[in-house]
């Protein structure tokens, strides 16, 4: 396939957390809110004057003394920010404002604020935690609306002034809305039995969306989805599978590429950071106050294993099994950041349900926080290809 | 053989090899005699036990009961070199724990689909998790409050060493990984080996302590609703609960239990039982308040595992719905006052004031008293008996009804652990300072639970702080569940080559040094 | 008389002998190592329950 105009756009810019459109949004006078977690609405944290940045760690090397910090049993995603803050590599952020979502995540944060690591030079900087709730219901949803007014609105008002009314909130969405929109429609030619797009480069350009400004995105986006319009695929498709990845966090591109290099592509994310449902858009009426209804989205929608009820568990393998049909998958990767708790669990259970319920051929890997290229990690995928192609014949499936 | 605090060589009791322990101690006459007597009521109490078929039936079907055959065991590990009101604060507690326990298993069984098969009974159980604070359940005195986990592992851990092994083993069979709380996962374990008791109307869930606590129940809840046709309820206690802005939600989360259990039970809220409780719950906070208070002078008479072990039982478990733990509180109470006048020392030298702080390790609950025996160390409290002092509502008034709401949500977001390893760093970090100072501590036991990430996560920032305030601070890591990966000599090794090297001490009991218990219970 | 002392008698030889019985299981441990004997055995009683291991 010919290369795609701006993906190297896209790559550079995850080479850094404080990357070029960040410097550009803040050079225009935009606030830059930091944070980490699915959880946290991103609408609220781009009202108008504001913007939003999902930490990241690129190029992580060494973690000896986040480690010190935290010993080595943290996840090395949490290690691996904690490291670069201390670094001073996120002194860009003018806020930064994170749930307890896990115990590792808020740990990281607090380590990050004792050691006063962010906010150098920064006046009006400030750490918010907010409490989310665990369970999708009318509790867990009053319980949000009021942490969202308390730790995201209150703050970024009185600190930098941003306007929090509905108004402002409703246009926040609507941009929201419109990147969300372009990335499903980037992200549709997946399904395709020939995708004129890799796993890969949909990865770039999705997690581009999670730590750039998305005002300044839009163009490239726009350009991007018009260029597929018209992009011939290979003629002969270079992969031998279809795999879904689900589970923890994964900001490493290197790691979906390892997967296509393997022979395996990537049609559906269904990870944190990854575009289901996290660039499904906010639908919001006219009836009700555009927090309470964004609340609601996040809370109803949210796949972390962190929400504990009855329903919100059995959704999750649910999701994966309506995603792996839609997508066509042919089998799934659960994989798991090492050392993630909630994913630990999550693994377990989902590549059980969905290889004994829901009959899919499933791959459970843990792995660190930046794959690079490992050997390891490629042989058991390759292997994974394997087992579903000699499936595949089983079943007549090859000779069509 | 003596009477005399300190005279014997503890560690001599030890065999090379064996589950057991050559013999038991001669204390003098008088604390024998106490001693040979309370054991006595220990064997009748397991007698009553095993009479009953069913009992007998659950021994050989659930795994987990072999380990029951170490309760006598259990008690002497945890009285090694005690004498007097010590031995008998001691006896207090671990029979009164002995006790319910058995009433625990007892129950179980009856309502357990598999053995006593008693559907009227199991109609009126409550299944609620280990870890969970019973304060819920202080309003429904005619319903059964049942853990499974807790006699399956809790108190199996406490009882033999390795006793979560084999299910720590079936979870990671399952493809859970090795690096999460051996606690959930050992709980999980039970559930897919298909070792847990079926019973109950329904189950009431909770969020306390940990993710993985949380994960693990939703494997717990997967067989029991899906399977067992159990309703669950999951009951989610905010993680900052220091915060003002999560109180309503973790009252309304109460609200919803309560409404849960009377529909799955058929029973209704009585608030008459609740404020009982609520005044029992007062007065163990009393008793506890002035126990510490004691541990702050020179003569400490409550705490190590005495004051670690009951408080964990009463304070959550138990949540003033057992009248016989408020006499409990009374004669320890009594028996701590009559010491302290005396200015007795329990044991013949005191070295140095410890806050133990951290989760300890489990499978070495009586690793307190070989700090006191071999150290001469006198861990004065720990983190997991500094929980809330709040004092409830006890009025049955219309306003006080709904302030006990919240009082009930205030219990269980603080429970024992959970209260210090969540709700920010100013719990687990800041205020382990405030009480050094308050107990005038000279050192600082912290445990490193190495699979318990709220904790790990603090590592560099607690040792910073030590070197700040100029208190030694010793790391003892474990695996809480697992002496697979850090044994109980693993655990003294920490400590000796500490009191070693940096204070340049020897033991006072140098036959606790090293001990030959790698194969014990 | 000399029936109710004999009765004394007796009932007094039986505690004695229960305690010196009692206390010589409880000084020397004798409880703990018989149930230390039985658990070997019971562990291989649990090997063979059938069992229905799932999640």
């Amino acid at each position: 396939m010919k290369d795609l105009k701006h993906l190297i756009f896209f790559e550079n810019l995850l080479l850094e957390a404080n990357n070029e459109l960040i410097q550009k949004a803040q050079a225009e006078g935009s606030i830059c809110v930091a944070y980490t977690c699915e959880n946290t609405p991103e609408p609220l944290l781009n009202l108008p004057g504001c913007f939003s940045a999902r930490l990241r760690a690129p190029r992580t090397g060494s973690l000896d003394i986040s480690t010190y910090y935290m010993t080595s049993f943290l996840c090395e995603y949490s290690r691996a920010l904690l490291e670069r803050a201390i670094e001073g590599g996120y002194n860009f952020a003018d806020a930064i404002i994170t749930p307890d979502g896990c115990s590792m995540m808020n740990r990281c944060i607090e380590n990050m604020e004792l050691l006063k690591t962010l906010g150098k030079g920064k006046d009006k900087f400030f750490f918010e935690y907010m409490e989310i709730p665990m369970k999708a219901d009318d509790n867990g949803l009053n319980l949000y609306v009021l942490q969202c007014k308390n730790h995201i609105l209150k703050p970024l008002n009185e600190k930098y002034g941003i306007d929090v009314s509905d108004e402002a909130i409703r246009k926040a969405v609507a941009d929201h809305n419109r990147i969300c929109e372009l990335i499903r429609a980037i992200g549709d030619f997946r399904k395709e039995d020939n995708p004129r797009i890799t796993g890969y480069e949909f990865d770039v350009i999705n997690l581009a969306t999670y730590v750039a400004p998305k005002y300044l995105l839009l163009d490239k986006l726009e350009e991007t989805l018009e260029e597929l319009k018209t992009r011939e695929p290979d003629e002969k498709s270079r992969f031998r599978a279809r795999v879904l990845v689900a589970g923890s966090e994964v900001d490493d591109t290197d790691f979906i590429k390892l997967i296509e290099d393997a022979g395996a592509y990537v049609c559906a994310d269904r990870f944190c950071y990854g575009s289901l449902p996290g660039r499904n858009p906010i639908i919001l009426n006219d009836e009700e106050d555009a927090l309470t209804q964004i609340c609601r989205t996040y809370m109803n929608r949210g796949e972390c294993p962190r929400f504990m009820n009855t329903d919100k568990m059995d959704h999750r393998r649910i999701y994966v099994d309506e995603l792996a049909k839609e997508y066509k998958a042919d089998g799934i990767i659960y994989q798991q950041m090492k050392f993630c708790d909630p994913w630990a669990y999550e693994k377990m259970m989902g590549s059980q349900i969905l290889r004994n319920k829901y009959g899919y051929p499933v791959l459970a890997v843990d792995r660190p926080y930046s794959i690079g290229v490992s050997g390891q990690m490629t042989t058991r995928v390759q292997a994974f290809v394997e087992s579903i192609e000699i499936k595949k014949i089983q079943r007549g499936d090859a000779n069509g | 053989m003596a009477k005399e605090v300190g005279a014997d060589r503890l560690g001599d009791f030890y065999k090379e090899g064996s589950l057991v322990r050559k013999r038991r101690e001669w204390r003098g006459l008088a604390d024998t005699m106490y001693d040979y007597s309370r054991w006595l009521k220990i064997m009748m109490t397991l007698g009553k036990f095993v009479m009953k078929p069913r009992n007998v039936k659950a021994m050989f079907r659930y795994r987990w009961m072999a380990n029951y055959l170490a309760v006598p065991m259990m008690v002497d590990r945890h009285t090694q070199g005690l004498r007097g009101e010590y031995l008998r604060i001691c006896h207090e507690e671990q029979d009164l724990v002995i006790d319910d326990v058995a009433k625990l298993l007892d129950s179980l069984f009856r309502g357990d689909r598999r053995i006593g098969n008693d559907k009227k009974f199991s109609d009126k159980v409550v299944l609620v998790d280990e870890n969970e604070m019973t304060a819920v359940m202080m309003g429904f005195p005619t319903l059964k409050c049942l853990s499974r986990e807790t006699p399956s592992t809790y108190v199996s851990v406490l009882l033999n060493q390795y006793a979560a092994c084999h299910y720590i083993d079936v979870a990671q069979e399952f493809g859970l990984a090795g690096d999460v709380c051996p606690m959930p996962e050992a709980e999980a374990g039970v559930s897919i080996d298909d070792d847990a008791p079926v019973l109950g109307a329904c189950a009431i869930q909770c969020n306390t302590t940990c993710d993985g606590s949380l994960l693990g129940n939703g494997v717990i809840s997967q067989r029991l609703e899906k399977e067992d046709g159990i309703p669950v309820f999951q009951l989610a206690a905010p993680l900052r609960h220091r915060e003002d802005d999560v109180q309503e939600y973790a009252a309304q989360e109460i609200r919803n239990a309560i409404a849960f259990i009377e529909k799955h039970t058929g029973v209704k809220w009585d608030w008459k039982a609740y404020f009982e409780c609520a005044k029992r719950v007062n007065y163990a906070t009393e008793c506890r308040q002035e126990w510490l208070e004691m541990n702050r002078t020179p003569y400490p008479q409550v705490f190590g595992s005495n004051l670690a072990l009951y408080t964990e039982t009463n304070y959550m478990a138990i949540c003033g719905r057992v009248a016989a733990f408020e006499k409990a509180d009374r004669k320890i109470t009594k028996l701590a006052r009559q010491a302290y006048a005396k200015k007795k020392m329990a044991a013949k030298e005191y070295r140095h004031r410890a806050i133990v702080w951290g989760v300890q390790s489990h499978y070495y609950m009586d690793f307190l008293v070989w700090l006191l025996n071999c150290w001469g160390i006198v861990p004065l409290t720990d983190m997991l008996s500094m929980v809330s002092t709040k004092k409830l509502v006890t009025e049955d008034t219309p306003e006080n009804r709904e302030q006990a709401i919240y009082d009930m949500a205030w219990l269980t977001e603080n429970m024992i652990m959970r209260n210090r390893t969540h709700g920010g760093y100013k719990v687990l970090l800041d205020e382990l300072w405030e009480f050094v100072e308050m107990f005038n501590a000279d050192m600082v036991i912290l445990w490193e639970h190495m699979s318990c990430k709220a904790l790990d996560g603090m590592h560099g920032l607690f040792e910073e702080k030590a070197r700040e305030k100029g208190i030694p601070l010793v790391w003892v890591s474990h695996d809480l569940f697992d002496p697979r990966i850090i044994s109980r000599q693993g655990v003294r090794d920490q400590i000796n080559s500490f009191m070693h090297t940096v204070f340049n001490e020897e033991p006072i009991d140098p036959s606790l040094e090293v001990l030959p218990d790698e194969k014990s219970w | 008389m000399s029936l109710f002392l004999n009765i004394i008698k007796v009932v007094a030889i039986v505690i004695v002998a229960l305690f010196a019985l009692t206390f010589t299981v409880y000084f020397f441990n004798l409880d703990m190592k018989l149930t230390a004997a039985i658990y070997p055995w019971l562990n291989k009683q649990y090997d063979k329950v059938k069992r229905d291991q799932h999640l």
